[in-house]
């Protein structure tokens, strides 16, 4: 057993958060620079965990009276997201380096966050996940708190409200999920070896769904994410943050099915039919939206639908498909909320009839356009292997609600597709401010994520590879379906 | 023929070095400073922390079993003893401008302590009660301190209820001695236990009498619906003086119902169906009143409510696991609560506190108080990687370990109140603002800092680590001889 291997997960997990600790000592002209350094070198970590075909699982007990150990594994889907986080929390840092003025503490916070994040994906421990979860939430919370707009305080507790309301719910099951199953730890090893059997088991699944429900999140309890996105600094750098927490499709998959599996199929078609009203409803109220932010917000949720659809429908592609969706929705809608971020910079609105922009701003409009497209799956970008794998799949299982969430890709379409023109395209109205084109980083702020869009929109095999043996461990645990 | 009372001292060395601080300031008061009065109380406490590492697994007893120096003692009296000393130290910086800086308000502060260890240390119902009576008469005192009418007003109220809720503690008493025929913990249990011990006409009077004791305890540990003096007493105090009675006052009543509840009477009927309806109302009651608050002091006064409702589900759990989540919470719950109002104190410019709005914009006039306070508030609503989530984690577990369920659920969902008011003051205090500061401006002084250091490094530490403290409470042997069996 390789020791550098071993301890690999854990150095991508704590490095952000030792960089943010000390990113308060370094002097400021430095700071952008250790940051972005320390960003980068979490995600070499990655990388190198990627290279060596993923890690194994590591365990150190942590609070051996309680059966909580410190166990964390990045391999397969896991990796994958947290690959994502650190490459997406790698391009936020470069913008916000060139656009908040005095970024110090959104630089500190956005590091602390990813820790969060890559420890939510690595975890094998329940309670630890738990720990990670809501580690997560509070950088998320600070920076609504420090760069807000004017109604933060109220979108500031929706947000903690709904997501707690969920967590501590899931708290409750995951005690009862040791307590009742009888298992030593809660490490998911022993966790699956004494699963609760019976109603107590949907009764805990149930507890378990109201926080990933919150953060999925499913119809009815999404009305904290619009708020969120709209309040939040219009660089569109927390957005990307809080992009990259909705972490709901992945703690199913890891977690839920797994531990619940008879209460994932007692309650597969009334969970299948919300995700497909969310994916639909939201695309819906996307279409009305004038604001940028919230455009985005509910395009987001309309892709978490899907997500959700492609989770609870419990069939393999459409698993596979739901978490190549999660991973790639993190990237397309992250760069999506910078390049708003950038247009409000220039115009210095979020207004989504400005009109012309594209007159003055061409890579910037076109790399959006690109973006969008991503969006709205487009074959030949990483979206539309996701969202297609979620429809071939969910068809097999239950082909009317497929259906409905199908024609979300044409409302995609039609949302994405106005905004667009009203903003990009059309006449600038007159006397209205000149648009500067992209500068410096900013290039590689949109690029890059698009380049990977490309990439794995084109060559999908080496995230399939990683993605389709976990989703293969997973669904054995349903009994062969 | 006459037997000599078991007198042994080594066992209440804990008391007795903390009891010579108090006789010391009452006497030495006359010629000495409070200010060196204060340091030589400090110094009492950390003697009387030493020993009780001397006393560690030992067992020793005096009186016959009337004053236990057991192992669960030692580990409740550190808790008192860590609470003490943090109100001592916010009272170097503050006592002078809460007016109360003379010698007779150590003095009080060292006798409840007293009061308070003899409590943790009790072996039977009459040293419980002394000792609860020490200490209730010193509070009522301390509260009253200070010469305004807020004050005046704060102490009647205080002791007005607290000596209703002596009261019935002491009818209760009587009434389980009555039913028992014994005062001792350890006699009480057995005989409960038994069905020969236990004549079966007296089991009516027996749960009377615990009925009427978990009355009297929750006047003083402020359970729904006895709570009502709390916010105003809490509110209405000096700062320093609602951190004592918020922290060491309410672990030592905690302490007694420990002993009390899940000692001598944890085989007794009745009490437990009791107890979960006040829980539950104490959650629901004390969140969604703290949730109205505008005042920053009397929230936490709230909050000190709903987190009474937490510690006792602590009660419900099985001795071994109640016990232990109880003293583990206990400790987390004075480092956060006492290190949140050691801030108010240093920063608040008359002593009602300050309201929520003022905390705008703290973080960039005091960034130090203002992350601290922050984490403070993360760790009273339970959000890791914090202390004060596994203190709510295990009260849980011990609770839905021993099947109740439904009130878990209970207090995991008023716990969303909870988040939302600590939340609010939490943020407010990154808002970036510009408007003048509205808080003292010299009030970063040393003591203070290095108390509020103690607990925010300790809900920090123990937060990662929970172990370093857990370890030392987790031992299920330490609870199954809370009643000397």
């Amino acid at each position: 057993m390789n020791t550098l291997t071993d301890w690999l997960p854990t150095l991508m997990i704590f490095l952000p958060v030792l960089g943010s600790l000390l990113l308060l000592v370094v002097p400021k002209t430095f700071r952008d620079e250790v940051a972005g350094f320390i960003a980068a070198l979490t995600l070499g970590a990655g990388l190198a965990i990627w290279r060596g075909g993923g890690s194994e699982l590591f365990r150190w007990d942590w609070i051996p009276p309680l059966g909580i150990t410190y166990s964390v594994q990045l391999s397969g889907v896991s990796l994958a997201l947290a690959l994502v986080t650190a490459f997406m929390s790698f391009i936020a840092i470069l913008y916000t380096a060139r656009r908040i003025p005095n970024p110090g503490p959104m630089l500190s916070l956005i590091l602390a966050m990813e820790t969060g994040l890559i420890g939510i994906f690595a975890a094998q421990d329940l309670l630890l996940f738990y720990v990670f979860f809501e580690d997560a939430l509070i950088p998320a919370l600070l920076m609504l708190a420090m760069y807000g707009k004017a109604g933060r305080m109220r979108a500031l507790v929706k947000f903690a409200a709904y997501t707690l309301f969920g967590s501590l719910l899931m708290l409750v099951s995951i005690i009862g999920v040791k307590a009742l199953g009888g298992s030593p730890t809660f490490a998911m090893t022993d966790l699956k070896a004494h699963l609760v059997t019976g109603p107590a088991q949907t009764w805990l699944y149930l507890g378990f769904l109201a926080a990933m429900a919150v953060k999925l999140p499913l119809w009815p309890l999404h009305a904290w994410l619009p708020d969120f996105h709209e309040q939040n600094h219009d660089s569109g750098v927390p957005d990307v943050m809080g992009t990259l927490y909705k972490v709901g499709g992945y703690g199913l998959f890891t977690f839920a099915i797994p531990l619940f599996p008879d209460a994932s199929l007692e309650l597969r078609p009334i969970l299948m039919g919300l995700a497909a009203f969310t994916a639909l409803y939201a695309a819906w109220i996307a279409f009305r939206q004038t604001d940028w932010k919230r455009l985005l917000a509910y395009a987001g949720l309309s892709h978490m639908g899907f997500v959700g659809l492609g989770v609870f429908s419990l069939n393999e592609t459409a698993v596979i498909g739901a978490m190549y969706l999660l991973a790639f929705q993190n990237l397309y809608t992250g760069a999506l909320f910078l390049s708003v971020g950038m247009v409000q910079e220039r115009i210095g609105s979020l207004e989504t009839r400005v009109g012309g922009v594209m007159t003055q701003a061409g890579a910037l409009s076109g790399l959006t356009m690109a973006l969008w497209f991503a969006s709205i799956a487009v074959p030949g970008l990483a979206g539309f292997i996701g969202e297609f794998s979620i429809l071939l799949g969910a068809y097999q299982v239950s082909p009317w609600l497929t259906f409905i969430a199908g024609i979300t890709t044409i409302a995609a379409a039609a949302y994405a597709l106005t905004a667009f023109q009203t903003t990009f395209w059309q006449a600038r109205p007159r006397g209205a401010v000149t648009v500067r084109d992209l500068v410096h980083t900013e290039w590689l702020v949109l690029a890059l994520p698009l380049a990977v869009l490309v990439l794995f929109g084109v060559y999908s095999t080496p995230a399939l590879n990683l993605m389709q043996p976990a989703v293969r461990t997973v669904l054995s645990a349903l009994g062969g379906n | 023929m006459l037997t000599p009372p078991d007198v042994a001292l080594t066992p209440m060395l804990p008391v007795l070095i903390v009891l010579a601080g108090a006789l010391a300031s009452t006497l030495l008061g006359f010629w000495v400073p409070r200010l060196t009065l204060t340091f030589i109380n400090i110094g009492a406490l950390l003697l009387s922390g030493a020993s009780l590492a001397l006393l560690w697994n030992r067992g020793l007893t005096a009186f016959g079993g009337g004053f236990v120096a057991d192992n669960a003692a030692l580990l409740l009296a550190f808790v008192l003893l860590i609470g003490t000393l943090m109100t001592l130290l916010v009272t170097l910086d503050t006592a002078w401008r809460a007016r109360v800086s003379f010698p007779e308000f150590d003095a009080m502060l060292m006798y409840a302590v007293t009061g308070c260890l003899l409590i943790a240390f009790s072996g039977d119902l009459v040293v419980m009660l002394i000792g609860l009576e020490i200490m209730s008469l010193s509070s009522y005192v301390l509260a009253t301190l200070q010469g305004s009418r807020r004050a005046e007003e704060s102490g009647l109220k205080y002791f007005l209820l607290g000596a209703a809720g002596s009261a019935v503690l002491i009818y209760g008493l009587a009434f389980v001695y009555g039913a028992t025929g014994s005062l001792n913990y350890a006699e009480i249990a057995a005989r409960v236990a038994s069905v020969q011990g236990l004549n079966p006409e007296n089991v009516g009077i027996l749960v009377g009498g615990a009925l009427l004791l978990l009355c009297g305890f929750g006047f003083k540990v402020a359970l729904a619906p006895f709570h009502q003096w709390t916010p105003d007493v809490y509110g209405g105090a000096p700062t320093s003086v609602s951190l004592f009675l918020s922290t060491v006052v309410k672990v030592a009543a905690f302490a007694g119902m420990l002993r009390v509840f899940s000692g001598a009477l944890a085989d007794a009927p009745g009490w437990h169906s009791v107890l979960q309806i006040l829980i539950a109302a104490t959650l629901i009651i004390g969140n969604f009143a703290a949730l109205r608050q505008g005042n920053f002091k009397r929230m936490l006064a709230y909050s000190a409510v709903a987190h009474t409702g937490f510690l006792a589900m602590a009660l419900l759990g099985t001795p071994q696991a109640g016990g232990a989540a109880l003293t583990y919470y206990l400790l987390i719950y004075t480092l956060m609560t006492a290190a949140a109002l050691a801030i108010v104190a240093a920063l608040q410019r008359s002593e009602a506190g300050f309201e929520n709005n003022d905390m705008r914009g703290l973080y960039y006039r005091h960034p130090g108080y203002a992350v601290a306070l922050a984490i403070c508030l993360a760790s009273l609503a339970g959000l890791p990687p914090f202390a004060g989530f596994f203190g709510k984690y295990l009260v849980f577990q011990a609770a839905f370990q021993n099947g109740y369920v439904w009130l878990s659920v209970l207090a995991a969902l008023t716990s969303v109140a909870a988040l939302v008011y600590y939340l609010r003051p939490a943020m407010l205090m990154f808002m970036p603002d510009r408007t003048p500061a509205r808080e003292y401006a010299h009030g970063q002084r040393p003591p203070t800092t290095f108390a509020v250091a103690l607990g925010v490094g300790g809900v920090t530490v123990l937060g990662l680590l929970p172990n370093l403290w857990y370890g030392w409470v987790a031992n299920p042997g330490i609870w199954s001889l809370l009643a000397g069996r």
